[in-house]
């Protein structure tokens, strides 16, 4: 008696069309997002010795962000006089899309995963290619000099990190066999590849948060020498926007790194294997925020520097003891 | 349903690279080379081959666009409206590529390129790597000298007299 | 016949873009205010509070540009160690030596790179 509804049921109770809306997808994604930040503000406060949003709760301001929400909302929308409106809507938007991309292709548990790509791996690092460019155009497209300079900081700062980190990523493949993400959780049944691959692990961490642009290395929004950087003219709604690939990628990034290193959703049985997933990911979010309270920001010059000599030959003498691991000594 | 799709990515890799040339601004121009780019991708993931469609999407939009988008910055708006005067020259050029396409494509054996079909379960990536390791060992070494070849000239050409 | 996993990620790219404009759109709609009192400062762009000078698009970074080249480069070998990642087991030590080659001939103008870079101060 539904009739001509039936196809739309079926496909609104369709599993695929529900892990989009739901988990792993929009609603969680930006349900996480916003508890990032009220998280990021606790911890930061907790290292200080301060106490961190308060007043917006049930308990310890954890609605702070879904207020801010609300507070951006409200404020004025406008585009700066001789700035470029196309590209100065349509970069934060695109990276805001991009930063939720990638939890499409993580697996959560089994089955619970919205894209089994084959070259899952790949996919998820060329992705993450495209945010620096649409932060050029962000801050190309404002027509003022803080954000200008912060774009190109944004593109200066890709080619320090971008080689290491795809080059960390080899020493994972190489002792997987394999590029799908849930293929590489299940090699790790026999053990976590973060105590074979620890030095790849390590340069994952540094470049991954050099690709999220957090402290030690946010240069392009570096807010105490150039205002924010690329996000210096945005207002209200887009300003959010602007924000909110930060924290959606410190999520997509530290589920990446509990996949590859931290054997993903495998754990003892006793509980489901989507607690183990989240409880691991949160952990690395908590380390790297600890990272932004700990470390002062690094030069553009040091970075580069850094990335391109110390970064590089770790990564390529990585590879090396990948190689001896998994092939053995050299008989030639 | 695949033939649908094949005919969006092309129009719209087709679309987007004469916007790549037409564009008045040139920042404009370089985004829409990487629409062209994403439209090549496309057409690689409806042949089956997802990892060089990763790594199109990878190399060209989060490499070359980004160098391309940089240097037009670097120029400009000022010096970037000049080529629309060469209409006549454009039109002999675009007729002379198509030429050539064409001719190629004649040429070219019908077995050659399978179609549609795509190489399905017998060509998945661990064949690919061994073909490119095993057969083609000797072509990856020249590709690499090139590259080489390529970043020696880049710093040749970059090298400013400033300093010893 | 298209890849594993592309039509879903796929659907899910374009659901998250036409919802994340969607909700900007109707924020802007419904919520946002209208300009009620329109001054000309509002929109100068922003420098710290003083007057804006001259153009915005003038600081360029232009001393590491060689680092930019050589990254468009470097950013394709991924590809091919990755094709040689994969299938390391069964390729063992005879198919990893083309691979061997391959890094070595490419860390050769990178060492040349980072000499210049160390002993000429400007990149």
């Amino acid at each position: 008696m539904l009739g001509p509804l039936q196809p739309l049921i079926d496909m609104v109770t369709s599993p695929l069309f529900l892990m989009i809306v739901l988990f792993p997808g929009l609603t969680s994604i930006a349900i996480i997002g916003a508890l990032l930040g009220w998280l990021e503000r606790k911890v930061t406060a907790r290292v200080q010795l301060r106490i961190g949003p308060l007043y917006a709760s049930p308990a310890g301001g954890i609605l702070q962000m879904f207020a801010d929400l609300i507070k951006l909302s409200f404020k004025e929308l406008f585009v700066p006089e001789n700035s470029d409106a196309f590209f100065f809507i349509m970069a934060p938007t695109t990276g805001l899309v991009i930063g939720a991309a990638l939890v499409g292709l993580i697996p959560f548990a089994p089955g619970l995963q919205i894209a089994n790509i084959e070259v899952g791996l790949p996919a998820f690092l060329a992705i993450i290619t495209l945010s620096p460019s649409l932060v050029l155009l962000a801050g190309w497209s404002a027509n003022s000099k803080f954000p200008f300079i912060g774009g190109l900081r944004a593109l200066f700062q890709q080619t320090a990190y971008e080689i290491p980190l795809w080059l960390s990523a080899l020493g994972v493949i190489m002792m997987a066999g394999t590029l799908n993400l849930a293929q590489i959780v299940a090699a790790q049944s026999t053990g976590w590849f973060i105590i074979p691959q620890a030095l790849g692990a390590f340069i994952f961490l540094v470049t991954s948060v050099a690709e999220m642009e957090r402290l030690p290395f946010d240069l392009p929004e570096a807010e105490s020498e150039i205002m924010m950087g690329w996000q210096a003219e945005y207002p209200g709604v887009l300003f959010l926007a602007a924000q909110g690939p930060g924290f959606v990628k410190l999520y997509a990034f530290s589920a990446l790194f509990t996949t590859i290193y931290l054997g993903g959703f495998l754990g003892p049985s006793l509980l489901p294997p989507l607690f183990w997933m989240l409880s691991k990911t949160l952990v690395v979010i908590i380390l790297i925020m600890l990272l932004r309270s700990t470390f002062p920001r690094v030069r553009l010059d040091q970075l580069l520097r850094a990335g391109w000599t110390t970064l590089l030959t770790l990564a390529i003498v990585n590879i090396g003891i990948t190689y001896l691991l998994v092939v053995g000594l050299p008989t030639f | 349903m695949t033939d649908l799709l094949f005919l969006a990515f092309a129009a719209v890799t087709i679309g987007a690279a004469i916007l790549a040339i037409e564009a008045r601004d040139l920042v404009y121009g370089a985004a829409a080379l990487g629409i062209a780019f994403l439209g090549v991708a496309g057409l690689f993931f409806l042949l089956d081959a997802a990892y060089v469609g990763w790594f199109q999407i990878a190399v060209y939009i989060g490499a070359v666009v980004v160098l391309i988008l940089f240097t037009v910055m670097l120029v400009g708006p000022k010096m970037g409206e000049a080529p629309l005067g060469l209409k006549r020259v454009s039109l002999l050029a675009a007729i002379l590529v198509s030429l050539l396409l064409g001719m190629t494509g004649a040429l070219a054996n019908a077995t050659a390129f399978p179609g549609k079909d795509s190489c399905g379960s017998g060509c998945d990536l661990y064949l690919l790597s061994t073909s490119l390791l095993k057969n083609y060992g000797v072509q990856l070494e020249f590709m690499s000298l090139v590259m080489a070849a390529a970043v020696i000239g880049a710093l040749a050409l970059s090298k400013t007299d400033r300093g010893p | 016949m298209v890849a594993q996993g592309i039509p879903e990620i796929g659907a899910y790219i374009g659901f998250l873009f036409v919802s994340t404009v969607a909700l900007i759109i109707v924020l802007k709609l419904l919520i946002t205010p209208r300009d009620p009192r329109p001054t000309p400062e509002k929109k100068k762009p922003f420098e710290s509070g003083q007057i804006a000078v001259g153009p915005g698009r003038t600081r360029f970074i232009i001393q590491y540009y060689p680092y930019l080249l050589m990254f468009v480069v470097y950013d394709v070998i991924a590809m091919f160690l990755f094709a040689w990642g994969l299938n390391l087991r069964s390729l063992g030590e005879a198919g990893s030596l083309p691979v061997l080659v391959f890094i070595v001939v490419l860390l050769i103008p990178l060492g040349y790179a980072l000499h210049l870079a160390n002993h000429r101060e400007n990149w």
